[in-house]
């Protein structure tokens, strides 16, 4: 069923069901390739190192024509700057994470896991070196960019290994990766963006002055996006055990106007810096999640 | 404002239950994770003060939704204009109904009590639960009760033989519901209004009653009625009454069935119809005039007895007048010469019947009583009694006795027991006696002692004690009724009579003017559509509950609408 089934359309918590980070990453990213048939990560360097084997979703303009008229065989031509790409992957494990709206979904920090495993064995196919660190209000567990063999293990691993924090605070793993990632390389945020919004762009600025190239991905539950619940609820905060207690049905419009007025507020800051910016649902497929990153 | 049912205002107290429950509800929601609290806690920042007014809109919404709900259950009464309105204050009312005989008059083929009826109807019939009701006929008798009870009254009431004083009637009438503690009163008088009908004085209305009297028909046909009737020995008098200025009619009289005599006369004139002879006994007959839209006085019976003359003896002593009297009485053949009634100073001896005057010598009086106890008579002449009118069927009434001796009862047994009767009194006081067969009288026949005998009604009144009261006999009476005669009896003797008929005022069908009615009255008089129109007039009230109950759906509307949108 993995070997048929497109995984990265498939629904999230459908694909889940399947097996861990490790499967579920594979899978994703097997159908994503298949589906776009090219790499969607290219690299930055012109300069030509070596030859590898042919690999479904690479660009056909990197094919090495003369190798396959003389040998009949695939082989695309790699650069030295491309070998050299650093990619972090920064996946928030707070514990607003670990929410879901409804038992048939994902919790968030679930999906981030699954979509950081995926994207790590994307960049590592590429021969991109590739590193985590998760973070709640503090750096949790680092995996240092590698490309060696065994290094998606080792994400893996690392997000496995991580269990749920407490609050959030993305200004100190973002300082973490600047001491990680020495020269310019690629920084992605995977988080649902409940943190204090002026200091993590303060902190992505930077990144992005030091000339990584950064991509934030807003993790939201559906059930975030649109306020519901009984005609009358005290909703607590998991972080700070802060509640109010509110009518959803009065409070909802007003809701979806704040909620869109955040994601409004990030999209333009982001846009504004040169940071990209992708609001994503959890019950989104991996696959679509994983387009809007190429 | 006034309410049908103020009780239901007590619910009003229900209007406090939204605020209540806003402020006492205690209820503890359920609780729930939410992480993006910070979006929940902007959203709120920024809607508290419309989700507030929200709030208090829906508040004020329902509470004012169930005010008006209650207030339409207690059926607000508000004041209304004229008399359209379908409800009242609380109001005591007395419908007087005249059903007097002139209300069974005839106008084209329609009785006169039916419009009468229609008129209590419709005011009995607007009446509600919170009135107080009386119903007034005829007989003058007030009749409370409750709409339906008077209403069906209303409807089995006929024409009376009783005449009702409307203007009696009015102010009892008036002073009935006056005593009412309600915020209104009214008296409806539904009466063809006969200015006979009208008794003396006003009806001194008190302030705050409203007296409304339907005003009488335009045109009211010439009636001719039969008013008294006098009997002689040899003829029979009939008076004819009603209409002033009507024709003359022919009057027939009927004794035990048969035509004696037939007479022409008008209203405020007599018909003298002579009588056939007829032997001894009590007769009776019946004077009638042609049919005509007021049938009730067209017949009126009456009796007479035909008896033989009294044998009467008289004392030297009697005195002249008594003499002179006695004269004529035998001149007339109402008396003979005998001893069967004897009149005097003293009771006499073999006569059957003593008619004893008090002595001129007061110092006899001691002989005479000694004789009056010998005759077994319990009444004795006692000390000088004090000047006064004469009271009693039997003389002129207020006939002046300025020298008296009281008659006082002596003997332990009961006066009605023995066939003892007072026939006349002066200041209260017996002054004509019969016991058994002595007539005492506290007086002598004389002009010194009593202006008596020397008014027209002397000689009269001696016929009657030589051929009435010597022999136990009563007057015929006259009272008011439906035609009949009733007879007094004692053993299989005839004592007399009652002959009962209308009240001759009530042929004269001429209404009273306007302004009469309203003065005597203090009534206003009206035609029947504005009679209509004036019933509870001042007190009317419109019933605005459907109103209210419009303004409930309107709010709950609104609430639903403000409800909506907040959610």
């Amino acid at each position: 069923m993995v070997d048929t089934q497109r995984f990265d359309l498939l629904d999230p918590a459908e694909v889940a069901r399947f097996g861990g980070i490790e499967i579920v990453a594979a899978g994703v990213v097997e159908g994503f390739l298949t589906g776009i048939h090219r790499s969607p990560f290219r690299g930055f360097s012109v300069e030509f190192t070596e030859h590898r084997a042919y690999q479904p979703g690479d660009e056909l303009r990197y094919l090495d024509w003369k190798i396959l008229a003389r040998a009949d065989r695939l082989f695309v031509k790699q650069f030295e700057e491309e070998t050299n790409l650093r990619a972090m992957i920064l996946v928030d494990v707070s514990r607003s994470m670990a929410w879901r709206g409804a038992p048939a979904r994902l919790t968030k920090r679930a999906y981030a896991d699954r979509i950081a495993a995926a994207l790590a064995l994307i960049l590592l196919r590429q021969r991109d070196a590739t590193g985590l660190i998760t973070f709640d209000d503090a750096v949790r567990e680092v995996v240092p960019a590698r490309v060696k063999a065994g290094q998606w293990a080792r994400v893996v691993r690392g997000l496995i290994r991580t269990p749920d924090g407490m609050r959030t605070a993305a200004q100190a793993a973002l300082v973490h990766v600047t001491s990680l990632l020495a020269r310019r390389g690629l920084v992605v945020l995977i988080s649902d963006l409940l943190l204090d919004r002026e200091l993590a762009l303060t902190a992505l600025r930077y990144l992005r002055h030091r000339g990584h190239h950064v991509i934030v991905l807003h993790l939201m539950d559906p059930a975030e996006a649109e306020l519901t619940g009984p005609p009358e609820v005290r909703f607590r905060d998991p972080e700070s055990a802060a509640s109010v207690v509110v009518r959803p049905r009065e409070l909802a419009r007003a809701y979806g106007e704040a909620v869109a007025r955040e994601i409004s507020a990030w999209r333009g800051t982001c846009r504004r810096h040169g940071i990209a910016y992708h609001h994503v649902l959890t019950d989104m497929p991996f696959g679509v999640a994983l387009r809007l990153l190429a | 404002m006034t309410f049908l049912h103020p009780l239901v205002l007590l619910g009003l107290a229900a209007a406090a239950i939204p605020a209540l429950l806003h402020l006492l509800e205690r209820r503890v929601p359920p609780e729930a994770e939410f992480p993006p609290l910070r979006y929940l806690s902007e959203a709120e920042r920024q809607s508290a003060r419309r989700l507030k007014l929200r709030h208090l809109l829906l508040l004020v919404l329902r509470t004012a939704l169930i005010a008006v709900l209650v207030l339409a259950a207690a059926r607000p009464l508000v004041p209304s204009r004229g008399g359209g309105s379908l409800v009242h204050e609380p109001t005591a009312l007395a419908v007087i109904l005249d059903n007097s005989p002139s209300s069974g008059l005839v106008i084209d083929g329609r009785p006169v009590l039916e419009r009468l009826k229609a008129t209590a109807r419709a005011s009995l019939a607007r009446a509600t639960a919170a009135d107080r009701l009386w119903l007034v006929l005829a007989d003058g008798v007030a009749r409370a009760g409750t709409r339906e009870t008077l209403l069906a009254t209303v409807d089995s009431v006929r024409a009376s033989a009783l005449r009702l004083d409307l203007t009696a009637a009015v102010r009892a009438a008036a002073r009935l519901v006056d005593a009412e503690p309600l915020r209104a009163r009214e008296v409806h008088v539904a009466s063809d209004l006969q200015r006979s009908a009208l008794g003396p004085g006003r009806a001194a209305v008190p302030r705050g009653v409203r007296v409304l009297a339907l005003a009488p028909l335009e045109r009211v046909p010439e009636n001719r009625g039969i008013g008294t009737i006098q009997v002689t020995d040899a003829a029979v008098v009939v008076n004819v009454v009603g209409t002033p200025g009507a024709k003359p009619a022919p009057v027939t009289v009927r004794i035990a069935g048969r035509e004696v005599g037939r007479g022409l006369a008008a209203p405020a004139s007599a018909a003298t119809i002579p009588l056939p002879a007829l032997g001894p006994g009590w007769w009776s007959g019946e004077a009638t005039l042609d049919p005509d839209e007021l049938r009730a006085d067209d017949r009126r019976l009456f009796v007479w007895r035909v008896a033989p003359p009294a044998n009467v003896g008289a004392s030297a002593n009697a005195g002249a007048f008594v003499s002179a009297a006695l004269a004529v009485l035998e001149d007339g053949r109402r008396i003979r010469r005998g001893r069967d009634v004897f009149i005097g100073d003293r009771p006499a001896s073999g006569s059957k019947t003593s008619i004893v005057m008090p002595p001129a010598d007061a110092a006899l009086l001691g002989e005479v009583n000694r004789a009056l106890a010998e005759r077994g008579c319990r009444w004795r002449f006692g000390p000088a009694g004090t000047p006064g009118p004469l009271t009693g069927p039997v003389a002129p009434e207020g006939t002046p006795v300025g020298r008296r001796f009281r008659l006082d009862e002596s003997g332990q047994q009961p006066t009605a027991a023995l066939d003892s009767v007072v026939l006349a009194r002066v200041n209260g006081e017996p002054w004509l006696v019969r016991d058994g067969s002595v007539l005492l009288i506290g007086s002598r026949l004389d002009t010194g002692w009593t202006a008596l005998p020397a008014t027209p009604g002397f000689v009269p009144f001696v016929d009657a004690l030589m051929n009435r009261l010597a022999r136990s006999e009563a007057p015929v009476g006259e009272a008011e009724g439906a035609a009949r005669v009733e007879f007094r009896t004692r053993g299989t003797d005839t004592l007399g009579a009652t002959v009962f008929g209308l009240d001759p005022r009530e042929s004269d069908l001429t209404p009273a003017a306007p302004g009469l009615a309203r003065d005597v009255l203090g009534a206003d008089v009206l035609e029947d559509a504005a009679f209509a129109a004036a019933r509870f007039a001042g007190t009317g009230r419109s019933d605005v509950s459907g109103l209210l109950l419009a303004l409930a759906l309107l709010l709950a509307l609104v609430e639903l609408g403000v409800a909506t949108l907040s959610h």
